[in-house]
């Protein structure tokens, strides 16, 4: 963004450039005739806190206070050309020459003061840009007055004496932190221009492969007629492979992505990345030989003690906690483009090659964003709503989503290293010959290949050689780079290939010293010759309180304790490269042989850092580092199905969570008379392999394969067959029928055998054919009945749900037309509004009555059972009189119903007069007088107009209720409609009370929300008064024997179901995406905390209900009091929800046995209409 | 589609929003409201970036529909304080120096908020545990639980 001082209000001003060719230069340092002081920097600051760091820089060097300068970062239009944000080296690189700027400026302004104040500049003192000599000042603003002045950049500027620095050196609080922590606009995702559109892109099914003849080339059509209906939609946009869509409304754009129907080609088959160690052995490679010393093959077969091993590091996400966004321009000749890039520069010579224009035509506007650590989608999502502003010549916000950037962003590659080697007869090292590989590249940004711009042939770069050469001083040593493509999209990530490299150096060491019975510690400083390095590792063991351990102790118990040390000098950049901060580290672990759980209890971090410019911001970057770097050890890997990348959400790529952080001590080396290093990454470099050595340590078992998940620790010590926690196989539950809900085409066995007992139903039936025609009638006036009987109606309306399926979504209450999935077909309800025509405005009461009670319509017609008359039936005459009555006294709507869809023999409507023969019964509830008053009130209403039992009893061959098992349990809509008997199969027992909570609430604390087609029912009864409620309580309460202790027994099954570790991938989807609001005893959150170990659909005989609303949520709840549930259809694989459906049932139902057939469910719920 | 006004209460101040009622009260807030505190996360709850307060409870407002809302309180970062007279959890971040690109830092301050609303004097391990589904990219856990600890006056406690 432009620096509001840089405005035209300033009379003179005095800059010191680089000229870089005839019409170009850039600038430094703007100091301007009011004393404010401006510094640009090519970099950027990615989180990292660079831009309070180069303002300390540039207010020493210019001796003016830190609040006087203004830092501007990466906006193209006015900053320096200084490449990308990358290898730690904005300190140590890009800040050079603004130092010198900065120093040039004060050296000309003291010169200036000199002769202005007749002294000599030895004489001069500087106060916050004030030039004091004997009585006398001048400002920096006087001495610019209305010149302009116009330095250019000298390479040989004296600056300041290290021991004479005020500002740098002394820790600075960040200048952007009070706008952040205030919501101030801070981030590109804040930006909002006049006259913005909302853009939304739909991906390639090739999820996050940037390589290959089909990138660019799959899609075949973009169906625009999918989206006609979303509201203010303004274009598709759709380029080779691109595809976007942009609306006026954030929302809108979403709705429109995802309902866009896009068909791709089939993409061939991907690498198969389950096994990452041979298809990186697979990957055409190019060796390049970093260095050969000595006789490595003579020294290797000379070896007292071989060793050969293999490191195998896995692909890992940046995982930006903000997904990328971009905001774009596109007006003719004046391009802008809000990013929050890491290179600008290199960003807008992309986006000039994209839209085909001249690079002077964009402008890159850099705000920040979501710490990044590398590149992520940034420049991704640049380029995207640049080619959406384009399409529609209006300004477009892109928001990546969630599940984009998980996929698409470009990997940390897994690597490979191979170390050969071995001990010679003394214990030390005879030959080291490694070879490392690295599949990465720059990772191109992706509209340019999706649109075809450039080429899917990947580029090889020299990526793997960061920190290859081992720091260690050995004779016989080889270092061998494969260079190689990527496999997936992958580019730089913290730490880039010299992490991997690191781990395999040090673990190799670490060996060594292991069969060398040697210190480790000890071992490395035979090795070491750097003196700096030297002295970091001896401080860093000092501070941790090391003992020398030149054997392994073995340890008892199950959790077993151990502590590793690894060094690192971070050596980056094009090879051979240069140093950042020296960094080591005693990690402290604890692991835990049953679980296999590992948790790094502390961890001492040493660093070298040079001069410290603001010491607190390097202790936050060692701090951050750890953190991270422990997270990438202990529990990071991207997972793939068949190639492509399949975690799209925080369950499938966990990171580190607050509870499992260690203990941090940094130790800080005091250098501040030596040049300042990169802080940014140097402290992740030794992590992973600091804790696979003290997990050695704890464990006698020699880790290689990171990330340390409880799985692979328990392979490790107990071998392939590890005891992982099974729930023991059970007895097969009994599988209620699902014929209610199977379409018919799935079942077609079954089809003769209906269609045969339906025919022979009809002799039956025959005999009492036809239904008599009740005349018309002109519409009745609801004028006739009273108030109170109208409300009354109004309530047994509610009570009988007639609303919900005489409602189409959104349509006109009890207009019909809403399509009833049976399995015999479509029924569409009916028109029951008092509309003449088309509702039943012609209906008297008798004819009224006899459809309630007979299943006919007026005309004499049979109606289908999906409407319960077998139910309504049994209502009384004044309840039936009191609906009738609410029913006319409403609007009347025009609307005919579609016709049914039915196939033969169910479209014959005479059948059903056998069928009702067969099945209904007419009679009207008759109470029990053994029975109390409730429990008759109760039955009469779930008997009759509350008709539970047509969803809650399972339904014969021919949909008909099955007498001998009322309320044992059914299916409607997709979803269990759970027994309400003896049968049930909640864990707890229900009770008059929990009844009484769910009918009236919707949910219950012993059981769960009510969700699904049940939601509405319970939104409905609200009309009912608590003691219709309760009654209704009492009758479904005395189908079960209440649990005597639900409390007691509540808090056994929740204490005793408790996840305390995530040891399989359904156990990190729980932790990751369900946890947050089911965790039992977690902080409230708006909304209710159903507690899945005494919820009734984790303990159902199927996992039907548990699957719907993991795929679509919960979103219209009884009440926005119990919150809602967020659908992960889009968010996780169908292998994925088998994983987590699967834990879950484990988990919290381990009494019952696994559902089988939950891959099918997955299916057949995902593809409903739901 | 029809389309009524829903009546959102941000801030203290009332807001007629013509949206869609299923619309994730999150857009709204940033969209219709211009508020920047609240972000763009995860979409599922899963993160807390987009964490507000309603009726005092941590919201994720990703995953809330404007429906739901309605009625009700709601309470963004903005909503705490300014710049010149921040909060004492927005106080206590700063101080610390709870942050490092600051995505997460709105749902850290809330959740905070949330947490020393019910529970004035957490300790470490309850902090930690309030904020375990929030996510941190950076690693600033450390700075972070420092500033609950300041916020909720027990920084001699959090200290090592």
């Amino acid at each position: 963004m432009a620096s509001p001082l840089s405005n035209g209000a300033e009379r003179g001003s005095l800059v010191v450039v680089r000229t870089v060719d005839e019409v170009t230069s850039e600038t430094f340092v703007r100091i301007t005739a009011d004393g404010s002081v401006t510094a640009y920097n090519g970099h950027v600051d990615l989180g990292t806190g660079i831009r309070t760091a180069l303002g300390q820089i540039v207010a020493e060097e210019l001796d003016v206070s830190f609040a006087r300068v203004v830092v501007v970062l990466g906006d193209t239009a006015d900053v320096p050309n200084q490449g990308a944000t990358i290898a730690s080296e904005t300190i140590q690189i890009t800040a050079v020459p603004l130092r010198k700027a900065a120093a040039q400026a004060r050296h000309f302004l003291i010169a200036r003061a000199a002769e202005r104040l007749e002294l000599p500049p030895s004489d001069l003192k500087i106060e916050d840009g004030l030039v004091r000599g004997h009585n006398r000042s001048v400002s920096y603003g006087e001495l610019i007055g209305s010149e302009v002045i116009r330095l250019e950049l000298a390479d040989d500027v004296q600056v300041k004496a290290v021991s004479d620095y005020a500002i740098v050196g002394q820790s600075m609080p960040r200048v952007d932190l009070p706008a952040k922590a205030t919501g101030e606009l801070t981030f590109v995702h804040d930006v909002r221009v006049p006259g913005m559109l909302h853009g939304r892109v739909v991906r390639p099914p090739y999820a996050g492969v940037d390589a290959g003849p089909f990138v660019g080339t799959s899609l075949i059509a973009v169906d625009e007629s999918s989206v006609r209906d979303v509201p203010g939609l303004v274009a598709v946009v759709r380029i080779g492979d691109f595809v976007g869509v942009v609306a006026e409304r954030e929302e809108n754009a979403i709705r429109a992505a995802e309902q866009l129907k896009v068909s791709w080609r089939p993409t061939p088959a991907l690498t198969d990345l389950a096994d990452v160690e041979n298809a990186l052995r697979a990957n055409p490679s190019t060796p390049r030989t970093l260095i050969d010393k000595g006789d490595v093959d003579a020294a290797i077969s000379g070896a007292a003690k071989p060793m050969q091993r293999t490191y195998v590091w896995p692909y890992q996400m940046h995982a930006s906690i903000g997904p990328s966004c971009a905001v774009a321009d596109f007006q003719d000749g004046d391009i802008r483009v809000w990013s929050g890039t890491q290179n600008p520069h290199v960003l807008r010579s992309d986006l000039a090659l994209l839209i085909e224009r001249p690079e002077s035509e964009v402008e890159v506007i850099r705000l920040e964003a979501a710490g990044c650590y590398g590149r992520n989608c940034a420049d991704d999502v640049s380029a995207d709503a640049l080619l959406l502003s384009r399409a529609v010549g209006r300004p477009v916000r892109v928001q990546l989503t969630r599940e984009q950037e998980h996929t698409w962003e470009p990997k940390g590659t897994a690597q490979l290293v191979d170390v050969n080697g071995g001990l010679d007869a003394d214990g030390g090292i005879a030959a080291y010959d490694l070879a490392t590989r690295y599949p990465s590249n720059a990772a191109p940004t992706l509209a340019l290949l999706l649109t075809g711009r450039i080429s899917p042939e990947p580029a090889v770069l020299q990526m793997g050689d960061r920190t290859a050469i081992p720091p260690y001083d050995y004779d016989h040593m080889r270092v061998v780079a494969h260079d190689m493509p990527p496999i997936v999209r992958a580019s730089w990530f913290r730490g880039v290939s010299a992490l991997p490299n690191t781990f395999a150096h040090e673990s190799y060491i670490d060996e060594a010293a292991t069969e060398a019975g040697v210190d480790p510690v000890e071992y490395r400083l035979r090795y070491l010759k750097d003196p700096r390095a030297v002295d970091l590792v001896n401080a860093v063991a000092e501070r941790a309180g090391w003992t020398p351990r030149p054997v392994r102790e073995e340890k008892d118990g199950e959790i077993v304790h151990g502590r590793g040390f690894a060094y690192a000098l971070y050596v980056h950049s094009k090879f051979p490269g240069y140093g950042a901060a020296w960094s080591a580290w005693v990690a402290d672990v604890s692991v835990n042989k049953t679980t296999g759980a590992v948790s790094v209890t502390r961890v001492v971090a040493g660093q070298d850092s040079g001069l410290m410019i603001n010491p607190d911001g390097v202790r936050h970057q060692i701090q951050g580092n750890v953190i991270q770097s422990t997270s990438r050890a202990l529990m990071e890997e991207v997972s793939f199905e068949r190639g492509a990348v399949a975690a799209r959400e925080w369950g499938a790529y966990p990171i580190i969570p607050f509870p499992d952080v260690p203990k941090i001590d940094v130790l800080m080396l005091p250098r501040q008379d030596l040049p300042p290093l990169g802080v940014g990454e140097s402290a992740s470099v030794p992590s992973a392999a600091a804790i696979a050595n003290a997990i050695f340590d704890a464990t006698g078992v020699r880790f290689r394969e990171p990330p340390f998940t409880p799985e692979r620790i328990l392979k490790g010590l107990h071998g392939e067959a590890s005891p992982a926690p099974q729930a023991l196989p059970a007895p097969a539950a009994p599988q209620l029928s699902r014929i209610w809900e199977n379409p018919f085409a799935k079942r077609t066995g079954i089809f003769a055998a209906i269609a045969a007992v339906c025919t022979a139903a009809i002799g039956l039936g025959a005999a009492l054919l036809p239904g008599r025609a009740i005349a018309p009638i002109a519409r009745p006036d609801a004028a006739v009945y009273s108030a109170a009987t109208i409300a009354r109606g109004q309530q047994l309306a509610a009570l009988g749900n007639c609303a919900e399926c005489h409602t189409t979504i959104n349509g006109k209450v009890n207009a019909g037309g809403r399509a009833l999935q049976t399995p015999f077909g479509t029924i569409y309800s009916s028109n029951i509004t008092p509309d003449v025509e088309t509702g039943i405005g012609a209906w008297s009461y008798p004819a009224f009555e006899r459809a309630m009670r007979e299943g006919l319509h007026r005309d004499g017609r049979q109606l289908y059972p999906a409407f319960p008359y077998t139910h309504f039936a049994r209502t009384s005459n004044a309840d039936m009189q009191a609906l009738y009555a609410y029913l006319i006294s409403q609007p009347a709507v025009r609307a005919t119903a579609p016709a049914n869809e039915l196939a033969f023999p169910f479209n014959l409507r005479p059948l059903l007069a056998g069928w009702n023969a067969l099945f209904h019964d007419t009679k009207e509830f008759k109470p029990d007088p053994a029975k109390s008053e409730a429990w008759n009130r109760g039955a009469y209403l779930v008997e009759s107009l509350g008709h539970c039992s047509a969803c809650h009893s399972p339904r014969s061959a021919l949909g008909a209720e099955q007498r001998n098992a009322y309320l044992a349990g059914g299916f409607a809509e997709g979803w269990e409609a759970p027994p309400l008997t003896s049968l049930s199969q909640a864990p707890i027992a229900w009770s008059e009370d929990e009844l009484f909570a769910y009918l009236r609430s919707g949910q219950s604390r012993y059981h769960g929300v009510a969700a699904g087609p049940m939601a509405p029912v319970v939104r409905d009864l609200k009309a009912l008064p608590d003691q219709d409620i309760r009654a209704m309580a009492v009758y479904l309460g005395s189908f079960t024997e209440a649990a005597t202790d639900a409390p007691a027994l509540a808090a056994k099954l929740e204490n005793a179901t408790k996840v305390t570790i995530a040891a399989s991938t359904g156990a990190r989807l729980y932790h990751g995406a369900c946890a947050v609001c089911h965790e039992v005893g977690g902080l409230p959150l708006f909304g209710s905390r159903p507690s899945l170990a005494l919820n009734s659909n984790l303990h159902s005989a199927t996992p039907d209900n548990l699957v719907q609303v993991i795929l679509h949520g919960i979103t219209e709840p009884v009440s926005s009091d119990l919150g809602y549930m967020p659908a992960f259809s889009n968010s996780m694989s169908d292998a994925q929800v088998e994983e987590l459906v699967t834990f879950l049932r484990q988990q919290f139902a381990p009494d019952k046995a696994a559902w089988t057939g939950v891959r099918e469910t997955i299916a057949r719920v995902r593809s409903s209409t739901h | 589609m029809t389309q009524t006004p829903i009546r959102l209460t941000v801030n203290g101040r009332i807001h007629d929003v013509m949206a869609e009622r299923q619309t994730p009260l999150l857009y709204v807030l940033r969209n219709d409201l211009g508020l920047n505190g609240p972000k763009y996360g995860c979409g599922l709850g899963e993160c807390g970036t987009c964490t507000v307060l309603i009726d005092g409870a941590a919201a994720r407002s990703c995953v809330v529909p404007i429906s739901g809302c309605a009625g009700r309180d709601i309470v963004t970062l903005e909503g705490l304080g300014s710049r010149d007279k921040p909060d004492a959890v927005q106080h206590a971040f700063i101080d610390e120096q709870a942050a490092q690109c600051g995505y997460c830092l709105n749902g850290m301050i809330m959740t905070t908020k949330a947490l020393l609303a019910i529970n004035p004097q957490p300790s470490e391990q309850e902090a930690l545990a309030a904020l375990r589904y929030n996510l941190c990219r950076c690693g600033t856990h450390v700075e972070i639980l420092r500033a609950v600890m300041r916020a909720s006056g027990q920084l001699a406690e959090a200290s090592d």
